[in-house]
């Protein structure tokens, strides 16, 4: 136990220089080896991964909810991305500040999901991705939206660009979490999130806290969302709505371990490299090995793989 | 058209009725949400399409047999998962997972064994040509589902109020803890609710082919979605509320596809939203569990 | 025209041979495709890659594949990776077929979804796009060379067949009304949208409803018994499989009973469809017939009947894959990569798109006449109209009824 102000403060430094250089050395190794390795798609996935797993991790982490239709913040972001640029020709980086705000404005209207818990609260937004996936991809609105005809925005097709602009949202997103981890607002987080009474009487506050995180882990996924559709430029809304990113991010943090920096880093890593390698290797008994996996990560390591370090009091970055 | 699609809608929302009273038993009983429970639906449906192809038996006998089998299968499959899930920090949202991890192994399972393309049975088995009810023409096939809703209704409720299990299974409702401080077996009266909730899941699957059309390995998805609504609509818990849910989800499913066909998805999810905000325990709840 | 073939590969080897420096012959052939083995377009996609596959087999076992390029014949080798129905995944596959497998050729997976993440990615490498039966009209633009369309005709011209009969001999008959209920997808949504406008330019049968449902939806009761409150006389119901065979249950469960109805894949999957239909629910429905019921006489590679038998040979009934419109297809995707082989003047990709349309109007196959618009789109290969007509106590001819010079049988209107 640190003695003094001093030393408090010094340990302080040193934990966030930590973090800060893993994230650092990260998004210099997402950077670097496209160089090397050209299926530069796959390494575009990892790189969503890495992001919407840390969004994730803001408001999982850190308040105890699990939004399974966090892929509808993805979405709004793909498509609002796409909207202004099809509609107002836009540059792409305005296009990027759209793709934010849609995320945004439907988190806002989602705020009220908040006053639900548990499972009662991932099922809804569960069932929220569903309806906002189901207003976009409606023929009825298909001169916005193209509805269920898809989207193309060859206009930006960019693919150099738009990578390096993911990785600096991936170092967004990682940094969110540095500063989540090491400051009092983050410490305040985590205790609404194990006992909100608790925390309510120390006098943090608990609406407040719970909004900013909802409304950060929503804008990372957004910001995801709009590099999405302008990396890959033609898809179709079941692309952009689909259950399967929300819950390879959620498995990803899960394995890793919530709360913590490097916890879905490692998830995302392991986890999504062992999907391509087999993937492409015997796909056949895959998705039977992946759902084991998952059945055997939740009985014996719920806490994810960081607990076997955090179970004997050793913080991990 | 009006009167025809809420007639239609009420006796095609019994359908529903049936395949959301298992996951409210579940859910009610353990506070588990089993994501894989449209997945035995799925394997109810195989089951009937297997005794008839390969026995010629009648979906109605397949039915009992689904019944039979799929509860003593839950014990084991309960027993195997549960308690060690619900000695973690967040039982909840691991079940969420834990549950989709199941849902994954068994489509891949029915996947690699059967093949992608759908099945189905015969329309003649449960009778070909219209029942007229009130004007409005049915399918004799969702007659005969909706019955087996309302029975399966009654016996739940009968089960659950009228046997000694069934009053234990309500204790552990409302409070685990509770119940196992006074000496209730809690884990072996979960394990029967468990297997009565699959075994409901695995009923509604053999009627399937007939509501649904035809079966495929990755069915289960979407079926999750409806039942759930389904299930909030109601109230947890309370099986009649499963069946007001049914309803309510059919007819409004119905009412949809006669004036606005092209969102009728939009239906189940919008339900599910404006009931958990506006009155989260339920239509027929007296604040069974604060959402 | 085979001779005629290996005359121009010798004729071919000959002047490469007298060419200056000639890059060295490789040892295999390249073609890298995907694959759907779960998921919702497994169904379509596994009969397309079998049968590719097949065809793979019989030209590996007859020593390769001509390639002009090289004078000589070359063994092929198939990569293959499974998408699992995921377009995330499907990307992902694609640019490590072309990236890290340097594949010489590149067939798209099945279906408008699964081609339409292929298309920018093809674009982008500059690698010619293989699109087996992808029929979304917005993969074909002028300012990009690197697709073509093999197999099946674009969503827009597709269904003028139905139209161009009901306008015909429908009108004869007396039919004046019809209505359009589709599923929300590219694939039938587009085509529907074309059957309206084809009805409103012909203006001879009025469209009195037109619809579209989700394409998850599995019940039709409602939607059939408002329908026939409107009292239609042709009703047109364009979905995939599963909409289909919730379309037909439902359509004999309400006893309504209309002059002329029409699915797309009560003939085009018509064994699929008849499994879980039963036959009394199809006697009379009018159908696309695809060429795995219809006997176009080749030019190149099997006819109909023989590339059954094989299939039957090489897949067994009852394995799990179905014989239909699919798996024509894959082998027919087969023979046009065989072709394109046998005339390219080298493997560069734009050699390759040459070839490919050298192909046009001139590829006769048991898919029909090969015909390419300048942009890649198949306009031709297009299906006839046929009807499901009793044959014997329990089994149904899928009968051709028009345009007259493909018709093997007489259109039966009910009254």
């Amino acid at each position: 136990m640190p003695d003094t102000a001093a030393e408090a403060r010094r340990r302080l430094i040193r934990r966030v220089v930590l973090d800060t250089s893993i994230a650092a050395a990260v998004v210099i190794f997402m950077g670097v080896v496209r160089g090397f390795y050209s299926n530069e798609l796959m390494l575009f996935n990892f790189v969503v991964f890495l992001a919407l797993a840390q969004g994730l991790n803001i408001i999982y982490g850190f308040t105890g909810y699990l939004p399974f239709g966090y892929v509808g913040f993805y979405g709004a972001g793909a498509y609002g991305f796409s909207l202004v640029v099809m509609h107002l020709h836009v540059p792409a980086l305005l296009g990027m500040a759209a793709a934010a705000g849609a995320a945004l404005v439907l988190a806002v209207i989602l705020l009220p999901l908040l006053r639900l818990s548990g499972a009662y609260f991932a099922i809804a937004s569960m069932a929220a991705a569903q309806a906002v996936y189901e207003v976009v991809a409606n023929p009825d609105l298909e001169d916005i939206t193209k509805g269920p005809y898809g989207v193309s925005l060859s206009d930006v097709f960019a693919p150099a660009f738009s990578y390096y602009v993911a990785l600096a949202i991936l170092a967004f997103a990682l940094l969110l979490v540095v500063w989540l981890r090491n400051s009092r607002f983050g410490m305040s987080l985590q205790a609404i999130r194990d006992d909100s009474v608790s925390a309510a009487m120390a006098g943090v506050s608990v609406v407040r806290g719970r909004t900013i995180a909802w409304l950060l882990s929503a804008l990372v996924a957004g910001l995801v969302g709009g590099v999405f559709a302008w990396h890959i430029s033609v898809f179709y809304p079941d692309t952009a709505f689909d259950l399967s990113v929300s819950i390879f991010a959620t498995v990803f943090l899960l394995f890793g371990g919530a709360t913590t920096l490097s916890g879905p880093l490692l998830g995302v890593f392991i986890l999504y490299g062992i999907y391509n390698v087999i993937g492409i290797a015997v796909p056949q008994y895959f998705q039977f090995t992946y759902g084991a996996l998952i059945v055997l990560l939740v009985l014996f390591l719920p806490n994810g793989l960081v607990s076997l370090l955090t179970r004997r009091g050793i913080r991990v970055p | 058209m009006l009167i025809g699609a809420i007639i239609a809608g009420i006796v095609f929302g019994l359908y529903y009725t049936l395949v959301g009273l298992g996951l409210n038993l579940v859910f009610g009983v353990m506070r588990i949400v089993n994501l894989a429970h449209g997945d035995f639906l799925m394997l109810g449906g195989i089951a009937a399409w297997w005794l008839f192809s390969s026995f010629g038996l009648h979906p109605l006998w397949s039915a009992v047999l689904v019944i039979v089998v799929f509860v003593l299968a839950g014990l084991p499959i309960y027993y195997l998962v549960v308690p060690r899930l619900l000695r973690s920090r967040d039982s909840e949202m691991l079940s969420l997972i834990l549950f989709f991890g199941v849902s994954q192994m068994i489509e891949a399972v029915t996947t690699i064994g059967l093949g992608a393309t759908e099945r189905s049975l015969p329309p003649r088995l449960l009778g070909v040509g219209p029942m007229i009810l009130f004007g409005t023409r049915l399918p004799k096939a969702w007659i005969f589902s909706a019955a087996a809703s309302a029975i399966a209704v009654l016996l739940v409720y009968l089960y659950l109020y009228r046997t000694r299990l069934g009053t234990l299974t309500r204790a552990v409702m409302v409070s685990r803890d509770e119940a196992l401080a006074t000496g209730i077996d809690v884990n072996f009266v979960s394990a029967v609710a468990f297997g009565i909730s699959i075994a409901l899941a695995g009923v509604a699957g053999v009627f399937a082919p007939f509501i649904l059309g035809s079966i495929t390995p990755n069915m289960g998805v979407a079926i999750n979605i409806t039942a759930f609504a389904v299930i909030v609509v109601g109230t947890l818990g309370n099986p009649l509320g499963t069946l007001l849910g049914g309803i309510i989800y059919g007819v409004s499913l119905m009412l949809m596809q006669t004036y606005l066909s092209s969102w009728a998805n939009l239906l189940p999810n919008l339900l599910l939203i404006a009931v958990l905000l506006v009155r989260p325990e339920g239509l027929l709840g007296r604040t069974v569990r604060r959402a | 025209m085979r001779s005629t073939l290996l005359a121009l590969g010798l004729l071919g080897a000959v002047a490469a041979g007298s060419a200056e420096a000639q890059p060295a012959a490789p040892s295999e052939i390249k073609i890298g495709a995907l694959y759907a083995s779960s998921g919702a377009y497994a169904s379509i996609s596994m009969p397309v890659f079998d049968a590719f596959k097949l065809w793979v087999d019989a030209v590996n076992a007859d020593g390769g594949a001509e390639v002009k390029a090289f004078g000589k014949k070359i063994p092929i080798k198939l990569i293959a990776y499974d998408d699992q129905s995921s377009t995330a995944t499907a990307a992902t596959l694609y640019n490590q077929l072309i990236t890290q497998d340097h594949v010489d050729l590149l067939i798209a997976d099945s279906g408008s979804v699964l081609t339409s993440v292929a298309v920018p990615i093809a674009k982008e490498h500059k690698q010619f796009l293989f699109d087996v039966s992808g029929t979304g009209a917005a993969f074909f633009t002028d300012d990009n060379p690197y697709i073509a369309l093999m197999a099946d005709p674009v969503s827009t011209i597709w269904p003028h067949y139905i139209s161009d009969f009901l306008a015909d001999e429908g009108a004869k008959a007396g039919i004046k009304t019809v209505a359009i209920l589709y599923s929300t997808n590219d694939f039938t949504g587009t085509q529907a949208a074309a059957l309206k406008g084809f009805f409103e330019r012909d203006g001879k049968v009025k469209v009195i409803y037109y619809q579209g449902v989700p394409t998850t939806t599995s019940n039709y009761t409602v939607l059939i018994n408002n329908i026939a409150a409107l009292n239609p006389d042709a009703v047109l119901e364009l979905g995939y499989v599963g909409n289909d065979i919730a379309f037909l249950r439902n359509l004999q469960d309400s006893g309504n009973q209309f002059r002329f109805v029409f699915s797309i894949y009560a003939g085009t999957e018509k064994d699929e469809i008849e499994k879980n239909v039963g036959v009394s629910a199809m006697t009379n429905i009018f159908s696309y017939v695809p060429a795995s019921n219809y006997d176009y006489k080749p030019e190149v590679g099997m006819t109909q009947k023989e590339f059954h038998a094989a299939w039957d040979k090489k897949y067994p009934p009852g394995s799990g894959v179905a014989f239909g419109g699919n798996a024509i297809y894959g082998y027919m995707t087969g023979l046009v990569v065989g072709q394109t082989l046998a005339t390219a003047k080298s493997l560069d990709q734009m050699d390759i798109h040459d070839a490919v349309f050298a192909q046009s109007f001139k590829l006769k196959t048991l898919d029909g006449t090969f015909e390419l618009r300048k942009d890649g789109a198949q306009i031709g290969e297009v299906t006839p109209l046929g009807q499901l007509q009793a044959a014997g106590k329990d089994a149904l001819n899928l009968v051709a009824v028009y345009p007259p010079d493909l018709a093997n049988g007489k259109a039966i209107i009910g009254k």
